[in-house]
This record gives structure tokens, C-alpha cells and sequence, in this order.
């Protein structure tokens, strides 16, 4: 019997240490073999692993890093403010009535193959996006726009209307065409699943390599049209614990963070050599009503939602301040208007005086005098037109930092005002189910738009009921004003418009812009400098709306290749040699190991 | 004979549980709310156009049923399917994580039940020794302790105090060779410690309760009445018997092992299946899930098969009953 034991128990162990050693061996060919001596590497930690390598399907954060380093834009976000900088185009020119613009391409451009990169990859990519309808970049295209290539490096721009549309500019990135043809006019499916590692782009690094949920790497590419970086390659590694992350910056194992929640500022902030950097917000944090109306739904919102009285007192009973400090550690400002405040330009800054405030005392006496009295004395409302109780169903994104905290001090507040709440938490695939079928009262998501307003605004339009729209509010002069704003060629009268949306949207109240939250990154300040921040010094250092930063990056002292916590290989020999010593001692006295110093 | 149909007919009900699982995986996630290619409408700035678009280049909006038959088919060729995110052949995800899973949790489990055993074994025989009460008490206190928080525990020492280990992943992108070996050890020490200990516990304790049973039949009296010296008492009565218990706890959790350790993989951001299923439930990827699923519910059946077959060959009173 004991042999039999023995027998199994040996073939069971013999199989699988097999295994193991089959494992470390065949997972070992998976990872590149790239020597590193010499090479001037930055090591960034990360919480989102990239979601595709395709330019055609990015998604979030870590797809837009990898694109904005491999390719090059039209023109491209400056550092400053996000206006359009000189890229592939060195300028545009516009002819009297913005119909047509001319732009001058750099010559000599290569793609990181070595092929020629010409004014006929621009007007390739274009028609690719158009044709092909990519959703990412399609509405960078209004009215039909038609491209001329007179020569290689002459690229036109041929609008039916007059169109600022080139000097937004569009966020599309260029791509080769000798690579991309062959699957022009394909399905949207087949475009998206094309694998790109290695890519081939014109930036200045190129994604090399991708371990799903492990890592990427970005090399130089030897092509690049610009100043040569000093960084030779870029590895981010995909961390899901962000304690840990945080630890591996203080160690030494990575040189800088890309995202970080705010509950974990504390950690980062007074620790020596390191820096945190609070970035500028371009999203922001929404509490919208719904006016129902959607196609299709069943469900009939709270109707007290429709009275403006009721709608401003519930703005009025938010502590937004609270919000900022409690869910958010005081990394981000209170919200007021719908175009974020990275867009320093369009973004409408209402004065603290001229905000409706934090005021519960005010917005009790509002709804007093709008009627919605406690005829029962149970602590809600009811509604004088239908006798009900004003009660709501919001439900809150859990995906979104913050939304569910913020949720939990809102339903409190509302309690203050007599309105009862019921906070439903729900990940992003249960909030668009929501979205869609209209069936909440008021949610808590976010927005976050482009550098140029014209989409945020776009998204509160009425006939983006049922599409964009988060609860279908519907309001003639808003859509008046979108569409001023959307046809006015001349900057400044256009800033002026955009300023008045969103005042007139603010008023409207059909949601509330809780806060603007930052997203956080951290750095080493002993291992690199010239960290360019976009937009402006508050801005992301790590690129997001251009590369900036990585054409300027400088190892600080020597060549930094990163410390690395670990036990060095000689201690490994000596404790397997201890182990097998104990395994030959105990099995010459014919005895069981002895747990004793396990 | 006897046993080779016992045999087939274990197999044939493998099979069967096999495909009510595959059923039940296809419709459980499809009935959830939400749509894995309408979730892209925030972020990608998907018009309800693109959804059906894309839902239609996916083969998403054919009825369940049709679904249904494809799934059945690409299975029965061994076709996975692909992400609905990446595009990338989910035998390629699933391929690439699976041995990383295996090495962590794999190790660990046996790790824990030979430890475990042998605690449980000298507990149980020494029973009220010193030696007893304390891997008794330690045992529970493991087998209490959240593993998650054991993991940060581990971390915040071996890590944050000392840098004696890294603090998380599975490998630095650039080494080869011993090198690599080096580093793969030094990323893998600290999750499976914290493996290892997290499930030690469990084995000790049942190893225990089944020596302290055993020794009290009447075969133990027997033999000791024969004059047979302590030491092979113990060797050839009490363990072997009161080793089956314990086996069959260690066949079946083998059979968990491809499940993932998605606390601990967490904690130490290691690329295994537990991580990969938590994200394809959360973007609604499909043939992900489906994947994963797949893979660890044939591992648990046929863990359940072998548990079976050897338990059998390893008690001959099971046999012939």
C-alpha cells in the first residue's frame, strides 16, 4: 500500500515538476530577448494595460500613449495650450471663405521601414477614416471634405463648406499607406483585429513589443524626422496592485507612474526623490438628469425633474468642496461648466459669486416655495402636480474614480432637501444599459471631450436623444447656440459663443458638473529631467496629446538602467544546494522530511 | 471486465458534464446586462451606427440559437474564437497565461500539501504535544487569514523594508538566459510564499483530524499488540489509511489550479488566467470567458476523473466494493 502511495505521489510530482521546468523554459521564448547594456531605458508603471496595438480601435489611456509616441498628426497639440502646432505640416493656410486649406509638409519624411512618408499617406489616411467610417476619428471629417496631392509635400484640403476643421486639429493619427491598403473597404472588425506589433509609424518610438497584461516596450526609431531623444527605449509595465506600484517607484524598479487613485497620494507625496504631479483636468465628474423621451423606454423619470426650481436645488444641497476633499484628497477643483478646464482657451471659469453655491438652508426654502412640501411628515417631498414622493433611482459607475463615493455624500445631501435616493452602483457595461434604455432618474458617469469643445458641447444637443445625450434634454437655444459656435470661422468671436453655451447650460442645470478630478502621475526626480508637461506645466507629463516629453527626457548622472530589488543568483544556487543537501540527508535515513523548519 | 467499463462509463459522464458546462458558460454571460461592443460607445465615441455595425461584423447579432451552433462547431475544431477587444486568437491569450498560472499556483499547491501533509501527519500523531498545539493554531490562523492581506503583509516586508524581492509582475522585459531564471525566481518568491501559506493550512488540519481517527481502529491496536515498533506503525498502518482523505483534497485542487489565484495575482499584478477572466467579465469579452471557463472546468472534471481512476488503484477495498 505504501508502495503504491509512493509510486503515484512520485509519478504526480515527477509530471509536475516537469511541467514547471517546460513552463519557465517555454514562457521564456515569449518574452524578447533584447540586451539592454548601454541603452538608456525609462521604466514606466502603469494600471491599464493597452487594450489593442491598432490605431484604428484605441480605446483608453495606454492605446492614445502608444499611438501619439509611433505616429505623427497633421499638426499637432502644442505644449502651451492644445491649439494646432506645426507636425507633418510645418503651417496651413486657408483660402478667404475656409473652404479650402493648403498645407506645406516637411520633405525628406521617412516611415520608421524606411519607406517615404509623403502628403499621399495624409491624404490616404484620410480617406480611410472617411471611407471606412472609423468612429474614433470620423467627425474630425464634417461636410464631406475632398484632398488634393500636387506634389509630396503639398497637402489640400477641400471642404463643401467653410470649416475650421483642419486647425482644431484633427486627432487622427497618419499612417503608411504601403502598410494600411490592402485593408481599405474591409469590415470594421477585420480593420480593427490588423496586429501592429512591431508598427510601423513615423514618431519617434515605436512599440516593439507587447506581453498582454505584463508589459510593453517602445525602441527608437532610427527613422525619426525630429531631434534624436536620448532615451533608446521606453518599457511600461502593467501593474494591478497600486500599492505595489507605488513601492516599485520608491525602490527604484520604475522611474515614473502613469495613474494613480487619490486615496494613495499620501504614500507618494513626502517621499524622498520622488514627485507627484497633479495633472490639469480633461474629464470631469457628472451627476445628469434624465428627462426621459429616450426610443424606446419604459420608464418614466422622476417628473419634478422637469421643474428648473427643483433641478437647481438639488445643485444647491452638493458640497462640492466635500467632494473634492473627501473623494478625491483634494486632488481636483470643484466643477461649474461642461468644457473641461485643460481646455484652457474654450473652458468657461464662473466666478465662486456668480455660482449658484453651496446653500442646502436656500434650496429647502426654494422647494417650500415651489410647492414640494412633506405633507406627511415621513421626511420626503411629494410633488404637488402628482401627489408622489420625490424619490430617485441613480445609478453610479464604478468604473469611474470616484463616481460611487461621490454617490454615497450625494444621496446624504438629498436626504437634507427631503429627496430620497437610492444609489445603484454599477460597472460600465450595466451603466449603458442604463444609458440606453433611459431607465434611471439621474446617474453620476463622467465626460471627457476633446481639446476642442465642439464634441462636449455636441453630446447635450436634442437630437442626440437616444445616441449621446445622457437624459435627453432637449432645449432650442442651446442647439442654437452649438450651431453658431460650430459654424464661426473666426477664433475669437467663436470662444466668445462656446463661453455663452455654457453659461447658458450651467443656468439650464440638466445636470450638475460635480468636479474636475486630476489624473495623477508620479516620477523620480533623480533619474531624468525634462519632464515637459502638456498642456503647460500642469499638464500630463507622460505624452498623451503629443511627444513632446520624450524628445526632451535626460537621464540624470550616468546611464540610468533602473535598480532592481531582487536576490542576486548566487543566493538561489546555495539554497537549492541546501535543499537538495536536506533531500539526500533525509532520504539516506530513509525517513520523511521533517518539517520542523519549514 | 469490470473495471474497463467503469472506466468508460466515467469518461463518457466527463463528457457530458463537460458539455452542460460549455452550455451553461455560453447563455450565463450573455444574459448579463449590458453589450461588450456598446460599452465602447463612451470611450470610442461609437455611434448606435457603429455599435450594430461592429456588433454585425462579430456575429453578435445573429439569433442566440445560430450563436449557439458556431460556438459548438469552433469548439469541436478547437477554434476559440477571438477577443472582442483585441482581435488577438483567445488560444493565444489563454496560451500565454496559462503556464504562468501553473507555475505559481501549481508550485504553490503541491508546495502546500506536502508541507501541509507532513505537519498534518506528525500533529495528528503527537497529538498534545508542543509541536501539535502550535501547527494547530498556526494552521487556523493561515487558514483564516485573507490571502490578499497576507500578500500586502509579505510585500510591504520582503519588498518596501528590505528590497530583497521586487515588488510585483513576473519578469523584466530584457533578461535571458540564467539571468531570466534569476529574475523569474526572484518575482516568484513572494506569491507563492503567500500561496503556499494561505492553503498549508487546510491540508494540515484535514491530515490531522484523519491520523487522529485512524489511530484509533482496531487494525492500529492490532499491530501494536503484534509488537510492531512505533515508527512503522506509523509508517505502514496509520498514514496510508489515513492519507485518502488528504489525497483526494489535493487531486481535486489540482484540478483548481487553472481557476487562478486572482487575489494573489492581483496583489502582485502577476499575468495569470485568474487576471485575464476578471477583465474579460468586465468589458463582456465573450470568447474570453468562454475560453477560460472552458479550460478550467475541463481541468477540474478531469481532475475529478483522475481523483477517481487512482483512488481506486491506491485503495483495493474501494475496488472491489
Amino acid at each position: 500500500m505504501r508502495s503504491r502511495i509512493r509510486n503515484v505521489l512520485t509519478a504526480t510530482l515527477g509530471l509536475l515538476f516537469a511541467a514547471t521546468i517546460a513552463t519557465a523554459a517555454s514562457a521564456q521564448t515569449a518574452t524578447p530577448a533584447v540586451s539592454s547594456d548601454g541603452d538608456v531605458v525609462l521604466r514606466v508603471g502603469v494600471i491599464a494595460d493597452l487594450d489593442t496595438d491598432n490605431v484604428f480601435a484605441v480605446s483608453a489611456g495606454s492605446d492614445y500613449t502608444v499611438a501619439t509616441s509611433e505616429y505623427d498628426m497633421l499638426l499637432k497639440f502644442s505644449s502651451t495650450d492644445l491649439t494646432a502646432a506645426p507636425e507633418l505640416a510645418t503651417g496651413c493656410d486657408h483660402n478667404d471663405d475656409y473652404t479650402t486649406w493648403t498645407c506645406q509638409i516637411r520633405p525628406g519624411l521617412k516611415w520608421s521601414d524606411g519607406q517615404p512618408l509623403t502628403s499621399e499617406d495624409i491624404a490616404f489616411t484620410y480617406r480611410f477614416v472617411i471611407d471606412n467610417k472609423i468612429p474614433q476619428y470620423k467627425s474630425y471629417f464634417p461636410s464631406d471634405p475632398t484632398f488634393e496631392t500636387p506634389n509630396p509635400t503639398t497637402f489640400i484640403w477641400k471642404a463643401k463648406e467653410p470649416t475650421f476643421a483642419p486647425s482644431m486639429p484633427p486627432w487622427v493619427y497618419i499612417v503608411p499607406e504601403h502598410i494600411w491598403a490592402p485593408y481599405d473597404g474591409k469590415d470594421l472588425k477585420t480593420i480593427r483585429d490588423v496586429s501592429q506589433t512591431p508598427g510601423v509609424g513615423s514618431g519617434p518610438f515605436i512599440l516593439s513589443s507587447w506581453t498582454p497584461g505584463q508589459s510593453f516596450v517602445m525602441d527608437r526609431n532610427p527613422y525619426y524626422w525630429g531631434p534624436t531623444p536620448a532615451l533608446d527605449r521606453i518599457e511600461y509595465r502593467v501593474y494591478t496592485n497600486q500599492e505595489a506600484m507605488i513601492q516599485a517607484l520608491k525602490n527604484g524598479e520604475i522611474d515614473a507612474i502613469d495613474g494613480l487613485q487619490p486615496s494613495l497620494i499620501n504614500s507618494v507625496q513626502n517621499s524622498p526623490n520622488v514627485a507627484l504631479q497633479k495633472v490639469v483636468s480633461d474629464w470631469w465628474l457628472n451627476l445628469a438628469f434624465n428627462f426621459g423621451g429616450q426610443p424606446g423606454s419604459t420608464y418614466t423619470p422622476l417628473p419634478a425633474l422637469h421643474d428648473l426650481v427643483v433641478r437647481k436645488a438639488i445643485e444647491m444641497s452638493i458640497d462640492k468642496e466635500a467632494i473634492v476633499q473627501k473623494v478625491y484628497q483634494g486632488a481636483a477643483t470643484t466643477g461649474d461648466t461642461i468644457v473641461r478646464p485643460a481646455s484652457a482657451y474654450w473652458h468657461l471659469d464662473i466666478p465662486a459669486d456668480k455660482e449658484f453655491g453651496y446653500n442646502p438652508t436656500t434650496a429647502n426654502q426654494m422647494l417650500d416655495d415651489a410647492g414640494y412640501l412633506d405633507t406627511n411628515n415621513d421626511g420626503i417631498r411629494e410633488d404637488p402636480n402628482t401627489g408622489q414622493p420625490l424619490e430617485m433611482r441613480i445609478p453610479a459607475s464604478t468604473d469611474t474614480t470616484g463616481a460611487e463615493e461621490a454617490g454615497e455624500l450625494i444621496v446624504g445631501y438629498l436626504k437634507q432637501i427631503g429627496i430620497k435616493a437610492d444609489l445603484l452602483p454599477a460597472t460600465d457595461a450595466k451603466m449603458n444599459d442604463y444609458w440606453g434604455s433611459g431607465n434611471f432618474d439621474a446617474y453620476i458617469w463622467y465626460w471627457s471631450g476633446d481639446p476642442d469643445p465642439n464634441y462636449q458641447l455636441f453630446v447635450f444637443t436634442s437630437d442626440q436623444c437616444g445616441a449621446w445625450s445622457d437624459g435627453c434634454w432637449k432645449d432650442s437655444h442651446f442647439d442654437k447656440l452649438y450651431e453658431e459656435q460650430h459654424t464661426e470661422m473666426d477664433q475669437t468671436t467663436r470662444q466668445t459663443l462656446v463661453k455663452q453655451a455654457q453659461q447658458y447650460e450651467y443656468d439650464q442645470v440638466p445636470g450638475v458638473v460635480l468636479a474636475y478630478p486630476n489624473w495623477l502621475e508620479a516620477y523620480r526626480t533623480d533619474r531624468f529631467t525634462g519632464w515637459v508637461g502638456q498642456p503647460g506645466p500642469d499638464g500630463y507629463l507622460l505624452p498623451t496629446y503629443n511627444y513632446d516629453t520624450w524628445l526632451s527626457l535626460k537621464p540624470i548622472g550616468e546611464t540610468s538602467s533602473g535598480g532592481s530589488s531582487g536576490i542576486p543568483g548566487w543566493v538561489w544556487l546555495v539554497a537549492a544546494l541546501v535543499i537538495v543537501g536536506i533531500v539526500v540527508v533525509v532520504m539516506r535515513r530513509g525517513r520523511k522530511i521533517e518539517p520542523d523548519e519549514a | 471486465m469490470g473495471s474497463r467499463r467503469y472506466l468508460l462509463s466515467k469518461c463518457l459522464q466527463a463528457v457530458v458534464t463537460l458539455w452542460f458546462v460549455l452550455t451553461f458558460n455560453f447563455f450565463l454571460f450573455r444574459v448579463l446586462p449590458g453589450d461588450p461592443v456598446g460599452l465602447l460607445a463612451r470611450s470610442e465615441h461609437f455611434t448606435p451606427e457603429d455599435v450594430a455595425r461592429l456588433q454585425h461584423d462579430q456575429g453578435l447579432d445573429l439569433p442566440m440559437l445560430e450563436q449557439y451552433g458556431v460556438y459548438l462547431k469552433n469548439v469541436a475544431t478547437g477554434d476559440l474564437g477571438e477577443s472582442l477587444r483585441t482581435g488577438i486568437p483567445v488560444r493565444e491569450l489563454i496560451g500565454s497565461r496559462i503556464w504562468k498560472t501553473v507555475l505559481l499556483v501549481g508550485l504553490g499547491t503541491i508546495l502546500a500539501s506536502w508541507f501541509g501533509v507532513l505537519i498534518g501527519i506528525r500533529g495528528g500523531w503527537r497529538r498534545g504535544s508542543r509541536f501539535d498545539t502550535t501547527s494547530q493554531y498556526s494552521s487556523l490562523v493561515l487558514y483564516a487569514m485573507p490571502e490578499g492581506w497576507l500578500g500586502m503583509l509579505l510585500l510591504l516586508v520582503f519588498s518596501g523594508w528590505l528590497h530583497w524581492f521586487p515588488a510585483g509582475g513576473y519578469a523584466s522585459v530584457d533578461e535571458t538566459g540564467v539571468a531570466y531564471l534569476v529574475d523569474l525566481l526572484d518575482h516568484l518568491f513572494l506569491p507563492l510564499l503567500t500561496l503556499t501559506l494561505g492553503y498549508i493550512g487546510g491540508y494540515a488540519i484535514v491530515m490531522r483530524s484523519s491520523m487522529i481517527e485512524t489511530i484509533n481502529e482496531d487494525f492500529v491496536h492490532t499491530a501494536r499488540a503484534k509488537g510492531v515498533p512505533e515508527r512503522l506503525v506509523r509508517r505502514k498502518h496509520v498514514v496510508p489509511n489515513a492519507f485518502l482523505p488528504s489525497f483526494t483534497l489535493i487531486i481535486l485542487s489540482f484540478g483548481f489550479v487553472l481557476g487562478g489565484a486572482i487575489v494573489i495575482e492581483t496583489v502582485y499584478s502577476w499575468p495569470g488566467l485568474g487576471l485575464l477572466t476578471y477583465n474579460a467579465i468586465n468589458t463582456l469579452d465573450y470568447p474570453v470567458i468562454q475560453g477560460v471557463f472552458l479550460i478550467a472546468s475541463a481541468a477540474v472534471i478531469v481532475a475529478n476523473l483522475l481523483a477517481d481512476i487512482t483512488y481506486g488503484y491506491l485503495d483495493p477495498r474501494i475496488k472491489q466494493a
